[in-house]
């Protein structure tokens, strides 16, 4: 109990030193935090971002039908199916899809594209198509009317009011054969969806292909992305057999090999920060040992046991560390949220690269709970750990040496 | 079947393991140079019309109000859902001029004796096929059987004939079935209606124009 006392007493005697060493681990946790918090973030917002571009975070298909991606394979498309899949909890908003490939053609000039029926507003919802509106209006349901994306007008030479002219296979063999007004053109900034996606109506597609009633695809977007794998595993358990659920990695593998990539490289970084961070505390814990050499050879000369004196050590330094944690942690989250609302805006040749395909420029903040614990614990272990290195100068200690001036 | 001008009215099947679906077209030819079908059903591809006028094809879509020449790259796609290619329907080449012939073993086929005539493309002729093999029978000299090979010599598709029956003035087999032997439970089945031969029909009945005005 009086070492207790004594470490108190200690921890206050020289208010400066023990701030400083409180400062260090409360800067460490914040660092980490926020570091690992906009990592998260960004990492977060480039897959809403890819997922928003088209695929969405699910989709539900017919099995069998990523593998032929043929009308053939197409899935019936019923209120029920759409009460099954909303009634999965995370859901936010689902959107089906018509879609196969096609000659479109301006009377001379003939290009292959996707043309892809759409219920206009559920499809906003879950991809933002509304906002890759360049000129024109946005299509409504039911419209006869057809929206092209700038790079296939260019190559048709066409625009706004022009005729384009749909000729293609169907379901089931059917002849699929249309002319559509264009009411809009889109942007993509990804050539290759820039250079071939056109959008009509659900029906005007489904008449278009003869596919009364019927869909390729279920979009799905999703309100938390962390439950991604819960949220298939419960569809999958809801949907009849015939039907399966795709998550985003398992149609864009890519790009999920390219965030292992990204990981690992973001995870060299983060150990290099800590590395930093241990050579900040460490620095402070030998500035305290070299000023406290004196005062502890004398209480070890006048009789102290060294194993009280390392009881009296290990109580100041948890207090310390743990004090600096908590600090660090209540001053993160605030940090951590100011993020979350106001972005890191970056400019420069990526920030132009990001632009260029539609993404926002911005690196956000992440708040899920996971970064503060995980961050603040490992700080926690991190000063705890460094805290053996004054156990051990003491160990070692000879009082004659430590009180020589 | 190849006379100088025919008529012939005629229904596709297409069959897939989990669909069919049925048309009924008119089908006029004359030599090997022209021939113009007409779809008459189902309702919603009714007058769409091809035209073949040498190695061109041309497609009138009503719904369209558009004539389009087929490109070359639709040329190996299926004809109206069915096992037959676009290229099909323009192939000119001459089963006596373009091929090297010999004689196989004779078969039965239907019951009737049947000559079988392996027939490979000579290398200057435009044919898609690596070779032929095509039963002939013996006496009333109707098509019953073909193999259809591809360059590596494998089996592509089959043809069969069947019902051989008196129509225009001809017996001729009124049935074919066509087997992507690829493609499991798939077939292409054929059956004439009607046909009429040798009624005399004028070049300017094949063109462009008249594609939208045939019924």
């Amino acid at each position: 109990m009086w070492l207790i006392k004594l470490a108190w007493k200690n921890i206050w005697r020289n208010r400066n030193r023990t701030l400083i060493s409180m400062s260090a681990i409360f800067f460490a946790v914040i660092f980490s935090v926020v570091a690992n918090s906009l990592w998260k973030g960004t990492f977060g917002a480039l897959i809403q971002n890819l997922v928003g571009y088209y695929s969405g975070y699910i989709q539900i298909q017919q099995a069998g039908y990523w593998d032929e991606q043929v009308l053939d394979n197409s899935l019936e498309w019923s209120d029920s199916l759409k009460a099954e899949i909303s009634g999965e909890n995370n859901i936010d908003a689902l959107s089906p899809r018509l879609e196969s490939f096609a000659l479109m053609s301006s009377g001379d000039i003939t290009k292959g594209c996707l043309v892809v029926g759409i219920d206009p507003m559920r499809e906003s919802e879950v991809t933002q198509l509304q906002e890759r509106l360049k000129k024109g209006r946005y299509l409504e349901s039911g419209d006869q009317a057809i929206l092209l994306t700038e790079g296939l007008a260019e190559q048709l030479q066409l625009s706004l009011e022009d005729t384009v002219y749909i000729i293609g296979q169907g379901f089931h063999g059917a002849t699929a054969a249309g002319k559509y007004p264009i009411k809009g053109i889109l942007k993509y900034g990804a050539p290759d969806l820039n250079n071939r996606l056109a959008f009509l109506s659900l029906p005007a597609a489904q008449e278009l292909y003869g596919a009364e009633n019927r869909a390729t695809s279920v979009v799905i977007s999703l309100h938390d992305q962390n439950l991604l794998e819960e949220t298939v595993l419960g569809l999958k358990k809801r949907l009849d057999s015939g039907l399966v659920a795709m998550t985003w990695k398992d149609m864009m593998p890519e790009i999920v090999q390219h965030m292992k990539t990204d990981h690992f490289t973001m995870q060299i970084i983060q150990y290099l920060l800590y590395l930093l961070i241990a050579f900040g505390i460490f620095g402070t814990l030998t500035m305290m040992m070299v000023e406290r050499q004196f005062e502890m050879g004398m209480l070890i000369a006048l009789g102290m046991k060294k194993g009280n004196m390392i009881l009296l050590m290990v109580i100041e330094s948890v207090f310390t560390v743990i004090t600096g944690c908590l600090a660090g942690l209540a001053a993160s989250i605030p940090v951590a949220f100011y993020f979350k609302n106001n972005p890191i805006r970056f400019g420069g040749e990526f920030g132009k690269a990001y632009e260029r395909f539609g993404f926002e420029a911005v690196m956000p903040g992440s708040t899920e709970p996971g970064i503060f614990w995980s961050q603040g614990l490992i700080v926690l272990c991190l000063g705890l750990l460094l805290s053996l290195y004054p156990l051990y100068k003491i160990l070692r200690m000879d009082p004659v040496k430590a009180m020589r001036r | 079947m190849r006379g100088n001008t025919s008529q012939v009215e005629m229904n596709i099947k297409t069959i897939r393991p989990s669909w069919s679906r049925e048309m009924d077209l008119r089908v006029w030819s004359k030599g090997n140079d022209f021939a113009m079908i007409l779809i008459q059903s189902p309702a919603r591809d009714r007058g769409i019309t091809f035209l073949k006028r040498g190695k061109e094809v041309w497609n009138w879509i009503p719904t369209l109000e558009k004539t389009i020449k087929l490109p070359p790259s639709m040329m190996s796609q299926s004809w109206m859902g069915t096992d037959f290619t676009n290229d099909d329907l323009v192939r000119e080449s001459s089963v006596i001029r373009d091929f090297e012939h010999s004689l196989g073993t004779d078969t039965l086929i239907l019951g009737r004796p049947c000559h079988t005539i392996w027939m490979v493309p000579k290398p200057e002729a435009a044919v898609v096929w690596g070779k032929l093999m095509v039963c002939i029978d013996k006496k009333d000299f109707m098509e019953l059987h073909t193999r259809f090979y591809d360059e590596e010599g494998q089996l592509v598709n089959i043809m069969n004939a069947y019902d051989p029956a008196l129509l225009g003035g001809r017996l001729i087999p009124t049935r074919f079935e066509i087997i992507p032997v690829e493609k499991r439970n798939q077939k292409t089945e054929m059956r004439y209606k009607k046909v009429v031969y040798d009624q005399p029909i004028a070049d300017g009945f094949f063109s462009i124009n008249n594609m939208k005005n045939i019924r």
